[in-house]
């Protein structure tokens, strides 16, 4: 594993290390992304990708990129984390080093927004006829995009708060637990 | 051969109702007569927006959705989250919270087991065997119900060890169930396997390539039915797993006929590790109690974590970033890849008739996918 750390640092100038157990994080500029990760699978043999996820900071400004990828000889797991702009965010496309990575890109695509150039596979994945704002990014007000966009149904209008509702059909007064116990 | 020049490409569209798998996902097929020249696969109709729920709960409230992120095998996604938060909090597990954990994990796969025989026979045509195995099911689902209080969906385990210890007489219990069941296991043999239905149906079809196999990112039974023997329990061993003696079952071929003969033989391990674990057990606190659920907040961090499900290896992306709800909860399931990309790419030259057929042996599970 250490051996690993000392060549990624070494060729890449990164600062890799060790996060727990048999896992290695590094981080590395958006640019040199695909080539670090054409690196590992060719040359140390991570041959398998386990993952891409995507973390929203939005006090940074910035999204988090995660590709997690694993070598079946020593079960050493390597992430590679890189860091891109959220305005116009756009990373590139690396379903030519694993063909199943662009699955887990039609889904950041899709939640968060994040442009791949070259990405062949169909535009919709998993939210068909979607109109609004990438879901996936903190800014998205779930309550009040469905607020705005869905209407009540006919007859329901008095049962939008439900303690309410509650208690003017029972006389049970329900507490508010979430606010009770809430540091705001 | 498919002659191009003399037959028609036909758009056909398999789904969204399956027989066989649960939930909804549509195969788009183009096939010339009954053979499919290329296969997309279309997911979309089950999506619940539960990583964006979660991300406004607090880190135990999660639990609720986390179990509903796969209907039929729901514990590896509590045991999969507790672990990933208690490796970010750096918070001990007592050893009879991993030996509970192990064996609730295990009768998951015992229970997850049972309903695919249902779902393979029934797309090839044979019912019996379903119901067969979705009755028996039900005396795990009993042994849920009696340690969990739930019989699907359990929340069960929880960060820190498991919510309740045994209740009084349940090892025995347990221990009957799994004699009952090793009997029942010769039955459903005879039933499916010795079939000469079966035996045409899925001996030869649906071939994962050996040399693809861990490039395409295919884990769990189909890449042991194509004779590799990567499983997360044996090369990452969790819970009480490395302390427990099992075999990984292996076969060459990587058609439906190995991927469920590697099922097949998944439930004998399966109970084997209940019986030792059972057996094993230690004494001692089964849970680590953790603060106020409503103000306990999490440090500062990241984690990932992997567990092997029914359907390979799932893992969670925790991220924290040290208040009362996590930061990013990201699941990669095991059918994203398997029920995906694997699937479109096995399936041009197949039947039209064995496009369930294979779906199933891969394991495929929409709600898995889009959670």
């Amino acid at each position: 594993m250490n051996e690993v750390i000392t060549k990624l640092n070494e060729i890449f100038g990164t600062d890799a290390k060790i996060l727990r157990d048999r896992q290695i994080t590094v981080e590395v500029d958006k640019n040199r992304v695909s080539s670090m990760l054409l690196y590992l699978k060719n040359q140390m043999g991570f041959i398998h990708l386990n993952h891409i996820s995507c973390v929203d900071w939005i006090e940074e400004g910035q999204f988090e990129l995660v590709y997690i990828v694993w070598r079946p000889e020593d079960k050493t797991t390597v992430l590679v984390k890189t860091r891109i702009d959220r305005e116009n965010p756009e990373m590139e496309n690396i379903d030519t080093i694993w063909d199943q990575a662009h699955t887990y890109e039609r889904e950041i695509r899709e939640m968060f927004g994040i442009e791949f150039p070259g990405l062949k596979a169909p535009r919709e994945f998993i939210l068909e006829g979607w109109e609004g704002p990438p879901p996936m990014r903190r800014d998205f007000d779930t309550r009040k995009y469905a607020m705005e966009t869905y209407e009540t149904r006919p007859g329901r209008e008095d049962a939008q708060n439900v303690r309410e509702y509650i208690t003017k059909r029972t006389g049970e007064k329900v507490p508010d637990f979430a606010k009770k116990y809430s540091r705001d | 051969m498919i002659n191009i020049k003399r037959n028609k490409e036909t758009t056909l569209f398999i789904g969204p109702q399956h027989p066989g798998i649960t939930g909804n996902m549509m195969v788009k097929l183009k096939v010339i007569g009954d053979t499919v020249v290329s296969a997309e696969t279309h997911i979309g109709y089950l999506h619940r927006a539960f990583e964006k729920l979660i991300e406004q709960r607090n880190w135990l409230q999660s639990f609720t959705l986390l179990c509903r992120f796969c209907v039929p095998e729901p514990d590896p996604m509590e045991l999969t989250y507790a672990r990933a938060v208690e490796a970010i909090e750096g918070r001990e597990v007592p050893p009879r919270a991993q030996y509970i954990r192990t064996i609730v994990a295990e009768l998951a796969r015992i229970q997850s087991f049972l309903l695919w025989y249902g779902g393979q026979a029934g797309s090839a045509g044979l019912y019996t065997l379903g119901q067969w195995t979705v009755g028996d099911r039900n005396y795990v689902l009993d042994l849920f119900e009696d340690l969990t209080g739930a019989r699907i969906y359990h929340m069960y385990i929880w960060p820190g060890g498991v919510r309740r210890d045994l209740p009084k007489g349940w090892k025995d219990k347990a221990l009957r169930v799994m004699d009952y069941l090793e009997k029942r296991l010769t039955d459903y043999n005879h039933l499916l396997f010795d079939n000469a239905v079966f035996q045409k149906r899925a001996q030869g079809v649906g071939i994962i390539p050996k040399d693809k196999a861990v490039e395409w990112g295919v884990t769990g039974p189909p890449l042991k039915g194509v004779g590799i023997a990567h499983d997360v329990r044996k090369d990452e061993p969790y819970a009480a797993y490395g302390e427990l003696d099992f075999d990984i079952p292996t076969y060459e071929g990587g058609d439906v006929w190995a991927r469920a003969l590697v099922r097949r033989d998944e439930i004998k391990q399966s109970i084997r590790i209940v019986r030792q674990a059972l057996e094993k057990m230690p004494g001692g606190s089964y849970y680590n109690r953790i603060p106020n659920p409503m103000k306990w907040r999490v440090p500062k961090g990241e984690a990932w974590v992997k567990t092997e499900s029914v359907r390979g290896e799932i893992g969670f992306y925790v991220v924290s970033d040290g208040s009362e709800k996590p930061r990013r909860v990201h699941l990669r399931g095991a059918a994203y890849t398997n029920g995906i990309t694997v699937l479109e790419k096995i399936l041009p030259g197949e039947n039209i008739a064995d496009v369930s057929f294979i779906l199933n042996s891969l394991g495929a599970c929409p709600p898995e996918m889009e959670r």
